[in-house]
């Protein structure tokens, strides 16, 4: 049985089902309770489970998310939404040197079961500091978890999935699939495990490794590119730590040749480490050096015609494959 | 007829005044059997010593209740006595070894205790522990566990704007939540009125309608009544309360630090109210006699030099600890790669 | 964790040593202070001791390399230690760091370089495949981007090489053995018996500045007697009256510095690099001192300076000392003028060469016995002996050194005025 919904009420649908089923978790953020969220995430849960639960903060995001560690040290699970990735900027302290390290220094004596959403992306014309892709810096830290997905069905079985993780999970949202429509299970029990890759498109050529929303930019690349012949593996990463090696090896060992699709910024990208892991184990795997597809090492333009340049479209995609298969 | 108003001493049995002076003198002590190992070159890293502020501890800690949970600093050792911590277990965290509180992985600035201290932590970036604390308090609210938290931080870490931004959440949200303010006026080497424009620093607490109090930081009796009528406050659920005890940091900012950047006078005015001293006198008059107290001092002299025997005889900890601890669930997976 | 020995700074300069021979070896017990290992700088070895106890671990730098300082010599630690990130080689009960399992073992190493000796580009796929099926693609030609040779490339050349009537023996298929140690660039040929001394770094040293001295300088040797029946006199004398014996050398050495001060223009260095001649302020005479491994000039600065005394107690002393290997590297450099004295060998005359960067060397030869007609006609006899002076014609000529050789002469025939 599966139903057609949008990613933004998947991830609803998998919050929702959570807060019913763990009384320790509570949803902080700047307009969660009584908006219900910009993106309607969290419409009617303040009704629900009041707001002892589902609370809006101040405009203070190092505060509450500094408060968050601090009620998960003491094993509640806080579910914290960022209006933006970017502003994890201003609450760089709770994040990176608290959630990520609090367990290790005080020698494994807590866990930090906390779950940050941070919906992130370009395409929505919102200039250099609403529209940044920084999962290499979040990557970078020792201690956190990190999804990215891309489906509804994904987004929902992942929510849940890092809701129930004990460790701190960083949840990368693409504001510009909230709208997209998609099947899901009706399960209430869908999960979707942390650390799990999944073959999206099988093929012989290549293999593209990517995540969020540039999975369906890579996917219509791959159409186009059966259309001229080329076959390519199309690897939806979902987690970008712990990276699923086990998929990303059995897919290069069969195509012998890899590009990886990311929104980022290419300098310093994840992107750039996980080509840096590819040379390094599977160099004699590899027919063609692995070309990183991501943005410029520019600051997100405003301007339509601008920010278009700035992020990988399916165009790019299809050259870069070709690039490699000198095609 | 009048009743004759008591004093704080005579309000309080002497067996009291004796825990106290007996928390401040193995804090003290504590302190410098850390100092001497340093020296010796038994530490790694840097330690930063709570000599000076051994009353405002001890005075503090009696007002915390069991059920409680508390937060520290980089200097955060004299809580870690105060709250009734094992000095072996803390000295062999200041050595990295194995038997510490945190298995050698945290050392001096990061003594934690979460099963038997309630100690969420010391830790090394400065207000880091306000949100923290000011969190440990929202899920108290939550849970409705009737414990209180307690954030413990110096004086320069209420121009943090995690301090503004954690109190106005915690007084706007009623959190039983008490920061505890040891002001020892110097941030490393900056005097803390070259930079803050308020001769006090808990009359902040007024910005967001908190109550505050300033105390007398070298007598224990005082910051115990004011933490108590704190502690109260918080947990009848009228939020959190503020408290500033000036006290003074008799080392420079970590052991070894000359403090050149101090004038003379804040180490006279600093001895010539020693917390120790005052407090053993007051004993003394009101009958306690002065080998008692010696006793006291030898018998924390016995106990730190204790663990400090048990932390150098203890072990390392394995190299192959090492990526240990990082996550709890696929920490192997997780590390790799 | 194991101490590291490193390459110790010898003299300000020093910026390389050779490792000239090891005292200690694997396994050997260390204490402090004791020596381990000898290090050749220049033209000098000096003994490096070491700062710990424990074993020698390993050693990292063979006899006969040139290590940079603070470069890494070897490493001292307790027995069984890990040193350098490896695990030791047979530490019982080693805590269980799972090894990463063993890369297959490497494919036979397959030719990297082309026939003409340029990099061939392959993909390290195609490289791997090649070698497996052992196609020797040093003649294809590649299909990758900027003619890298992919995989297809490989498959089509193993295709190929199937339906060809007389497959060629592919290098790549080659039996993976060790590489052949590399032939001696040019060597000689051994001949029965003969037996192979590495080159000391002395000897190096020594082979390099004599070479570049003789083929970068036009040398001329003039021989110039010199009568010393007064001088051998003067010397007993000396004895008789002050206790103290002088060598000819040390005469030899006054006599040169004194005549030197009338004589600056023999002391000058050619800087061809910026064509210029250098003018030296400084009586700085070399003083070539024979050792068993080669041969150091210690430097007598300012001996225009010493008074006779002085100048034989420096002398002596920098010539004990070079025998010893104890002289500091600033203490054979910065000559202006060398002598070379072959005397006590009976060398009649020679042509040294000159010690770069001075003009003038003076070789000293011995003194003999000589039938000579006296003023009245009668026969008698004189010591005599020879100094054979080579100037470097670049930048003096015969005549000028001439002038000074006779000066010099009349010094040592007049010896009182060496005093003087």
């Amino acid at each position: 049985m599966s139903k057609k919904i949008t990613v933004s009420k998947a991830i609803r649908e998998g919050l929702l089902e959570e807060m019913r089923r763990d009384d320790k978790m509570f949803i902080m953020g700047e307009d969660m309770a009584v908006m219900g969220n910009v993106f309607a995430i969290t419409t009617g849960f303040l009704d629900e489970f009041g707001p002892n639960r589902v609370i809006d903060t101040p405009i203070s995001e190092e505060g509450f998310l500094g408060m968050a560690v601090g009620a998960a040290m003491r094993g509640m699970h806080p579910c914290v939404e960022l209006m933006y990735d970017d502003f994890v900027t201003v609450c760089a302290d709770p994040l990176f040197n608290q959630a990520a390290k609090l367990k290790y220094m005080s020698g494994g004596q807590c866990s930090i079961p906390l779950v940050l959403r941070m919906p992130m992306g370009s395409g929505r014309r919102n200039a250099g500091q609403h529209s940044q892709s920084l999962e290499g810096m979040v990557c970078h830290f020792p201690g956190l978890k990190v999804v990215a997905p891309c489906s509804a069905a994904d987004a929902k079985g992942l929510i849940k999935s890092a809701m129930r993780d004990p460790d701190p999970v960083v949840v990368f949202e693409h504001k510009l699939l909230y709208a997209k429509k998609e099947e899901i299970p009706e399960d209430e029990e869908y999960l979707v495990p942390i650390g799990k890759a999944n073959v999206k498109r099988e093929g012989k050529d290549l293999t593209i490794i990517t995540w969020s929303r540039e999975v369906n930019f890579s996917m219509e690349a791959a159409e186009k590119l059966a259309a001229e012949g080329i076959d390519v593996e199309v690897l939806d990463l979902r987690t970008l730590v712990p990276i699923d090696w086990d998929a990303i090896k059995a897919s290069i060992s069969k195509t012998h040749n890899a590009i990886i699709v990311s929104e980022e910024v290419k300098r310093g990208s994840y992107a750039g480490e996980i080509s840096a892991q590819i040379a390094e184990e599977l160099f004699d795997e590899l027919d063609a050096p692995v070309e990183r597809v991501c943005g410029l090492n520019i600051v997100s333009p405003f301007s339509p015609v601008l920010e278009d340049e700035n992020f990988p479209h399916p165009d790019d995609i299809v050259k870069a494959v070709k690039r490699v298969l000198n095609k | 007829m009048a009743t004759k108003k008591k004093t704080s001493e005579e309000k309080y049995s002497k067996e009291l005044l004796l825990g106290f002076y007996q928390t401040m003198v193995r804090i003290r002590s504590f302190e410098e059997h850390a100092a001497e190992c340093f020296t010796k070159g038994m530490l790694a890293g840097n330690i930063h010593l709570s000599i000076g502020q051994e009353a405002a501890e001890a005075g503090a800690f009696a007002a915390i209740q069991p059920q409680d949970y508390f937060t520290s600093t980089h200097r955060g050792h004299g809580h870690v006595i105060a709250r009734g911590g094992d000095p072996k277990l803390a000295m062999a965290e200041l050595f990295g070894k194995r038997t510490g509180y945190c298995k050698g992985k945290g050392g001096s600035m990061h003594i934690a205790d979460m099963a038997k201290m309630n100690h969420l932590g010391a830790n090394g970036i400065v207000g880091a522990g306000q949100p923290i604390s000011a969190g440990s308090a929202l899920a108290s609210k939550i849970m409705g566990d009737n414990a209180v938290t307690v954030g413990c931080f110096g004086d320069s870490s209420t121009n943090e704007g995690t301090f503004h931004e954690a109190l106005n959440m915690a007084a706007t949200w009623k959190l039983p939540l008490v920061w505890f303010i040891e002001n020892n006026c110097y941030g490393v080497s900056t005097e803390i009125h070259r930079v803050t424009n308020t001769p006090d620093l808990a009359s902040r607490a007024a910005a967001y309608d908190v109550p505050f109090a300033v105390v007398d930081g070298t007598d224990p009796v005082a910051v115990y009544e004011v933490m108590t009528k704190a502690m109260d406050h918080a947990r009848s659920g009228k939020g959190p309360f503020v408290v500033e005890a000036k006290v003074y940091r008799y080392q420079g900012h970590y052991c070894g630090d000359p403090a050149v950047y101090r004038p003379a006078e804040y180490m006279e005015n600093a001895l010539a109210n020693d917390g120790i001293e005052k407090l053993g006198k007051k004993l003394m008059a009101m009958g306690v006699k002065e080998e008692d107290l010696e006793a006291i001092k030898k018998a924390a002299q016995e106990e730190m030099d204790e663990a400090v025997k048990f932390a150098d005889e203890s072990p390392y900890p394995d190299p192959s600890e090492v990526t240990d601890d990082m996550y709890t669930a696929d920490n192997e997976r997780c590390v790799a790669r | 964790m194991a101490f590291e020995v490193l390459m110790p700074q010898l003299g300000l300069t020093m910026e390389e040593g050779t490792v000239s021979s090891w005292i200690k070896h694997e396994g050997d017990e260390v204490k402090v202070g004791d020596v381990i290992v000898e290090i050749t700088t220049d033209k000098l070895t000096n003994e490096v001791a070491s700062e710990h106890d424990g074993v020698m671990l390993k050693i990292v730098a063979q006899e006969g390399e040139d290590i940079p300082v603070k470069g890494l010599l070897a490493y001292i630690g307790q027995p069984g230690e890990a040193v350098g990130g490896a695990a030791p080689a047979a530490a019982p009960a080693a805590p269980a760091v799972e090894a990463a399992p063993a890369a297959a073992p490497a494919a036979a190493p397959a030719p990297v370089v082309a026939a003409n000796g340029a990099r061939i580009r392959i993909s390290p796929l195609a490289r791997k495949t090649a070698a497996k099926m052992g196609v020797d693609y040093t003649g294809i030609a590649g299909t990758g981007p900027s003619g890298r040779i992919v995989l297809k490339d490989i498959l089509a050349a193993a295709e190929a090489q199937k339906n060809a009537p007389a497959p060629v023996a592919a290098p790549a298929a080659a039996p993976a053995s060790a590489a052949k140690p590399a032939a001696p660039k040019a060597g000689l040929e051994l001949m029965e018996g003969d037996t192979v001394v590495k080159l000391s770094g002395m000897r190096k040293v020594v082979s390099e500045r004599m070479l570049a001295s003789h083929t970068e300088i036009p040398p001329v040797t003039q021989n110039i007697k010199v009568d010393v029946t007064a001088l051998m006199k003067f010397r007993k004398m000396l004895l008789a009256e002050t206790g103290k014996k002088y060598s000819v050398n040390d005469l030899v050495l006054k006599a040169l510095a004194v005549c030197l001060r009338n004589h600056p223009e023999i002391l000058v260095s050619f800087d061809e690099a910026n064509h210029q001649i250098i003018q030296r302020k400084h009586v700085n005479i070399g003083m070539a001192v024979a050792l068993d491994s080669g041969l150091i000039t210690p430097v007598i600065r300012d001996a225009d300076k010493m008074g006779l005394d002085t100048l034989a107690a420096t002398a002596k002393d920098l010539a004990t000392r070079a025998k010893e290997n104890k002289l500091k590297p600033e203490e054979y450099k910065g000559n202006t003028i060398t002598v070379s004295n072959l005397g006590m060998f009976g060398i009649e005359t020679f042509t040294p060469i000159i010690n770069q960067p001075d003009s003038v060397i003076v070789g000293v030869c011995a003194i003999e016995d000589e039938l000579a007609l006296d003023d009245e006609g009668k026969v008698v006899k004189k010591q005599v002996m020879r100094l054979s002076v080579t100037l470097d014609h670049r930048t003096l000529d015969g005549a000028v050194v001439a002038k000074f050789q006779m000066d010099l002469r009349d010094l040592l025939q007049n010896p009182m005025s060496i005093l003087l």
